[in-house]
């Protein structure tokens, strides 16, 4: 038998840790290392001849940050961003709830209506966004005609991508499509872990269904509630591929995002430190975001 | 307030349940229901306004198109396969080894790590992108499917280990302990006794890895220039939506194509896939 240097748990210790060092390694070569790169490329003048060169970025005195400020791109893709976060999370979370608290009734072919439900989830993100863009077609798409039979007529040239002022809409309308199954499916989950015996305690004790919701149900819901919305925020915060087939940013930038925004000046204008002064300053909001976000939720779990 | 009128009128209540499923419902489904007649359409009829609702002449011109002249298509399909099949093996593995180490010692670094994983999912992947362009084109790996394979796997890799974490976190010490004292050793613990049963857990990383890998974009995007490497969203978005006039009926025969497999694999799977997403989530 072999003798031991480390007591057990020591070794434990090391074993997990030798266990750890590939993705470790992966997660700093691909992910931890790239991100600080491109802060430091946020202050420095690189672009194409960069690239072809090897040479080293220079820093150039924040004129990468002067030239966000100069336009008034950056301000308008933070807007955007956060109204079409906003507004996509808060009818997701709604509509999610909803659609599982429905299941979570005694409904016929609840089991086969949460399966079939999850398909737009399955669906890839690129061909969601063709589907809404049939749809939403200005000249032949389904929703030109149903608008404009729901308004008896009155609108007949319903093109929601191509209006600056329904563009984003149109958007998160697609967004929603994808994400409400899979927001509902844990929020079904959560909802069948509440135990039953305190819901029907409540219940003869007289309180009523909205009652027994926010007072039994809701408590127990919470982690969930939690984690899904987060992972809703982060998810819309980061979306770029339904942006950037469904709209390319336009009509007139109204969908310019900050990840549409990066992009464009990152690997269409190949201003690369541009583009990285753009993913900073929205990392840097992305922290303060789920910041906060924790913060609200630990003053509500106090309260 | 309405729904209190409701609590003491059980059928108005219950209309209202199934109306909301029932708008909630067809939102999600009916416009896979579209695509799906779409593509059945010519495109005679495609471009009918108003649209008809059921195909008058259904027909596979489409589909026949797509397989008998688009070959390109067929490359961006494989190479889509390659790339998602690869990302999902190789995060079985990573996520066995992290997993089971972050499922079972719990220590000071344990913590640390799980917070680097967490942390890292966290921003926006263009930022890493602009740099690891410059990077791997350094180091020769751009323009590459292996290239684009690692930094894929490098986006699923923390998921899937506290997916499979709370697969091993099921597992019970006492099997451990009984082969520890048998004299196996730690590696042949985890890979002899404790990886065998959580097989279900392997499916269900190996499932979320490639449907996730497969709804690439923007890695492909930035990371893939030549067009026999593109992978298949990249490829649809360059080659199909570049042109001023859309082809919808093609376009919506290419949508049923590549959506086929995943939707075969998430609901043949689906007992698995359910309850690791639950797992990783609401428990993770």
């Amino acid at each position: 038998m072999k003798t031991h240097f480390l007591n057990r748990r020591q070794r434990d210790g090391l074993f997990g840790f030798v266990l750890d060092i590939p993705a470790l390694a992966l997660t700093v070569a691909f992910i931890i290392v790239p991100i600080f790169d491109s802060v430091i490329k946020s202050f420095q003048e690189y672009g194409v001849r960069n690239i072809i060169s090897g040479k080293p970025g220079v820093w150039n005195n924040w004129a990468n940050y002067l030239y966000l400020s100069k336009t008034d791109l950056f301000l308008k893709a933070t807007i955007h961003t956060f109204s079409f976060v906003t507004a996509v999370v808060v009818v997701q979370f709604l509509l999610s709830l909803a659609l599982a608290l429905i299941l979570n009734t005694d409904i016929k072919g609840a089991r086969f209506l949460r399966s079939i439900m999850m398909t737009p989830w399955v669906v890839p993100t690129v061909i969601s966004a063709l589907i809404w863009m049939w749809l939403f077609q200005p000249q032949y798409g389904l929703v030109r005609y149903l608008i404009s039979i729901a308004s008896f007529g009155a609108v007949t040239d319903f093109a929601i991508l191509n209006n600056p002022k329904t563009a984003l809409m149109g958007v998160g309308i697609a967004a929603l499509w994808k994400q409400i199954p899979l927001m509902s499916l844990l929020l079904l989950a959560g909802l069948q872990n509440v135990p039953h015996d305190i819901e029907e305690a409540a219940m003869i004790d007289g309180a009523g269904k909205v009652r027994r919701f926010y007072s039994v149900v809701l408590p127990y819901l919470s982690p969930v509630i939690k984690v899904t919305i987060s992972m809703s925020i982060i998810e819309n915060f980061k979306q770029f591929p339904l942006f950037w087939t469904m709209t390319g940013g336009g009509p007139n930038n109204a969908t310019t995002t900050l990840a549409v925004l990066s992009y464009r000046e990152a690997f269409v204008s190949m201003n690369l430190g541009a583009g990285s002064a753009v993913t900073t300053l929205w990392m840097v909001m992305m922290i303060a975001v789920v910041f906060f976000y924790n913060q609200i939720f630990r003053i509500q779990d106090m309260g | 307030m309405a729904i209190k009128t409701l609590n003491r009128d059980p059928l108005a209540f219950v209309l209202v349940k199934y109306f909301l499923l029932v708008i909630i419902l067809l939102f999600l489904l009916f416009p896979l229901y579209w695509v799906l007649i779409t593509s059945f359409k010519t495109n005679m009829e495609a471009y009918r306004y108003p649209p008809t609702f059921f195909p008058h002449e259904p027909a596979a011109t489409s589909f026949i198109k797509l397989f008998s002249e688009h070959n390109q298509f067929f490359v961006y399909y494989r190479n889509n396969l390659i790339v998602s099949t690869s990302v999902a093996v190789l995060c079985c593995v990573f996520a066995t080894f992290s997993g089971y180490s972050m499922a079972r010692f719990k220590n000071r670094w344990g913590r640390m790590f799980f917070a680097i994983l967490l942390v890292s999912q966290m921003f926006p992947v263009i930022s890493r992108m602009i740099s690891l362009y410059v990077i791997l084109g350094r180091i020769g790996i751009i323009n590459t499917l292996g290239g684009l394979i690692f930094a894929l796997l490098a986006a699923q890799v923390p998921f899937c280990i506290i997916l499979m974490a709370s697969f091993f976190a099921n597992i019970p010490t006492e099997i451990e302990e009984a082969a520890f004292v048998d004299g196996a050793g730690r590696w042949m613990i985890l890979f002899r006794i404790v990886t065998p049963l959580v097989k279900s857990g392997l499916l269900a990383v190996g499932i979320y890895a490639f449907l996730m890998t497969w709804d690439d974009y923007l890695h492909a995007a930035t990371l893939i220039q030549a067009d026999n490497l593109r992978t298949l969203s990249v490829g649809i978005a360059l080659r199909y939506l570049g042109e001023l006039s859309y082809d919808w009926s093609l376009v919506n025969a290419i949508s049923i194509i590549g959506t086929i497999p995943v939707v075969l694999i998430f609901f043949f799977f689906q007992k698995y896939m359910i309850k690791g997403l639950v797992a990783g989530a609401v428990k993770g």
